[in-house]
């Protein structure tokens, strides 16, 4: 047994050492929208994503997110700092996929 | 001769040129023609209301289906015991598990929710034959056992609006298994519904939730009524009776009880970054082999009521640890949690001594008093060494009389968060292809002070000092490496 978990061991650093980068986390961007967007918005986030289709929250999140930022700004004036402030471009790609995973379109059903 | 037929040549040449030259024009003029008729119709066209109407499309189609999800986890435990004045005991266990999760939301104000599952061991087993509890539901898709499927979850949810309070109603088997907290080291995206500290196992029933953040302007104050049944006391169909009849169908059998419990989870406060939730509970009818009806050489076990416990937990987790300290810091969990149980012994009943005999009695847990039990369960969630990966570290305590409700607990070695004594546990994981697939390498070590940690709620649950027991239990440890695909 002891000879399996030295090799099981072994894979798993070597797995590890193999492994391609995380990306974006849609349950991240759960939980920032949840901290930074929900009381500037006023709802939840599964309502929130559901504002748009996965192509058009692309479309807005495109390049570094300017038409999201300047529609979402106008839109909710609460979110305007923390859209403009430096924590939404750092998490800005959590965000997105957040957006585009509960999309109208996305089929994906919240589990509430 | 070339002086005639060289000027009629030219004739020709610029005849035929004159010719193409208005067939060309005629043709550039089609053309034209249709291009403003081109121009003309797209004009009348609504791009707008045509992407409105393919998204719309869209959207309907994406709901107007069931979806399903895979969850599949091949592993192997390495399981050891050191065994008070017996041999230590060790083995390895391959596993496949699969979770085949399904959802639907026919309209906006109802949602259905399933899960199936099958954990079994590599090749065939003999568990049938070694444990008289292996069928048991309360963890039927969470310890391994054959390839039959089963229900894990399966419930509707209801929801609408009373003024500012948003309520839900469900009804089902529920989401159950690797709730709050728990479901860090379980590496699920979200938690399931109750608190993983003191409740983790499958059963049936109902919840009723109301969210007051609006109401009281307090971030994410909900209030949920959970109902449950953990046993039924019902017999089955052409079931026979002592003089080798038919009994009738799905009556009360008097040999066992059923065994209801009602809960209340309230979510204090969650901001995204601080989450405060509590329990209380009540469970009715708590029950152990009653060794007077039960035939062990056949394996045919009743139960018996031996009374009820209450129970409850506050607990607090931290996603982010302080804001914008730095970026290890942000990505950090912190969790610290506290639960309590206490028995309340009714009705008498068999107590066997652990020597053949035995006498009528008033117990549970091994004790006639009412007692109380307590556990701490605290532990951090860190990001590892490359993007993605993270590095978990878990500690629970549980005192003598610490009885939970975790047989879910997809730990082979024994449930961790029951243990009454010192519990330990370091698991790291990595992506391999995005969250697509993953690896997780884990360590348990459980220390118990007493005995009874994964038992029932009578004789079976007496606490005793392990070093006094012979082959009684002493440490024990789960190692895994496991590979995960989730889609």
């Amino acid at each position: 047994m002891k000879k399996v978990i030295g090799l099981l061991v072994s894979a798993f650093l070597v797995v590890g050492l193999m492994s391609t980068s995380a990306f974006a986390d849609a349950a991240k961007g759960q939980k920032y929208y949840l901290k930074y967007m929900k009381d500037g918005s006023g709802m939840n986030g599964a309502k929130f994503a559901t504002q748009h289709t996965q192509a058009e929250w692309k479309a807005l999140f495109d390049g570094k997110a300017e038409k999201f930022v300047a529609e979402y700004s106008k839109k909710y004036p609460g979110l305007d700092a923390f859209l403009k402030g430096d924590k939404f471009e750092k998490f800005m790609p959590d965000i997105r996929d957040f957006c585009i995973e509960f999309a109208s379109d996305s089929g994906n059903v919240p589990s509430c | 001769m070339k002086k005639i037929i060289a000027p009629l040549l030219l004739g020709a040449a610029l005849s035929s040129a004159f010719a193409a030259d208005d067939s060309l024009k005629q043709e550039v003029e089609a053309l034209k023609a249709q291009m403003a008729e081109l121009k003309s119709a797209q004009a009348k066209l609504n791009v707008d209301a045509l992407r409105a109407q393919v998204s719309e499309i869209k959207a309907h189609d994406a709901g107007d289906n069931v979806k399903f999800n895979v969850d599949f986890r091949t592993a192997y435990d390495a399981v050891s015991y050191k065994l008070n004045n017996a041999p230590d005991q060790d083995n390895g266990i391959w596993t496949n598990k699969l979770i085949l999760g399904m959802a639907a939301q026919p309209a906006d104000n109802l949602v259905f929710q399933g899960k199936l599952g099958v954990y079994k061991t590599f090749g065939q087993n003999n568990m049938d034959q070694t444990s008289m509890f292996q069928a048991f539901d309360w963890y039927g898709t969470n310890k391994p056992g054959d390839d039959s499927i089963k229900l894990r979850e399966a419930y509707f949810i209801y929801s609408d609006d009373m003024g500012d309070v948003h309520y839900a109603v469900s009804f089902g088997r529920r989401p159950s298994l690797d709730g709050f907290m728990t479901d860090l080291r379980a590496d699920n995206d979200a938690p399931a519904s109750p608190v993983g500290h003191n409740i983790s196992m499958e059963f049936d029933g109902a919840s009723f939730k109301f969210d007051f953040d609006k109401v009281t302007g307090i971030s994410g104050l909900y209030f949920k009524i959970c109902l449950g049944r953990g046993y039924s006391n019902t017999t089955g169909s052409y079931s026979m009776n002592s003089s080798g009849g038919f009994s009738p169908a799905y009556v009360e059998d008097s040999a066992n009880p059923n065994m209801d419990l009602a809960g209340l989870l309230v979510q204090l406060y969650d901001n995204g970054q601080y989450k405060v939730m509590a329990n209380y509970f009540k469970a009715w009818n708590m029950m152990d082999i009653n060794a007077m009806t039960s035939n062990f050489s056949t394996g045919q076990i009743f139960f018996g009521d031996v009374g009820d416990m209450t129970g409850g937990s506050l607990s607090v987790q931290v996603n982010g640890i302080g804001d914008g300290l730095s970026d290890f810091l942000d990505d950090s969990i912190f969790f610290l949690s506290y639960a309590f149980n206490k028995t309340d012994p009714k009705g008498t009943h068999f107590i066997p001594d652990g020597m053949g005999g035995g006498a009528m009695g008033t117990e549970m847990l091994g004790s006639s008093s009412k007692e109380t039990g307590s556990s701490v369960y605290t532990g951090l969630q860190l990001p590892g060494i490359a993007k993605g990966q993270r590095l978990g570290l878990e500690y629970n305590h549980g005192s003598k009389y610490w009885r939970s409700y975790t047989y879910g607990e997809d730990t082979l070695a024994g449930s961790k968060l029951a243990t009454r004594g010192d519990a330990y546990e370091i698991y790291y994981k990595l992506p391999i292809v995005g969250k697509n697939l993953t690896a997780q390498l884990s360590y348990v070590y459980m220390n118990y002070d007493y005995t009874g940690s994964n038992t029932f709620f009578g004789w079976t649950g007496t606490p005793m000092d392990p070093s006094t027991v012979p082959g009684a239990v002493k440490s024990a440890s789960d190692i895994r490496a496991s590979l995960r695909y989730k889609y």
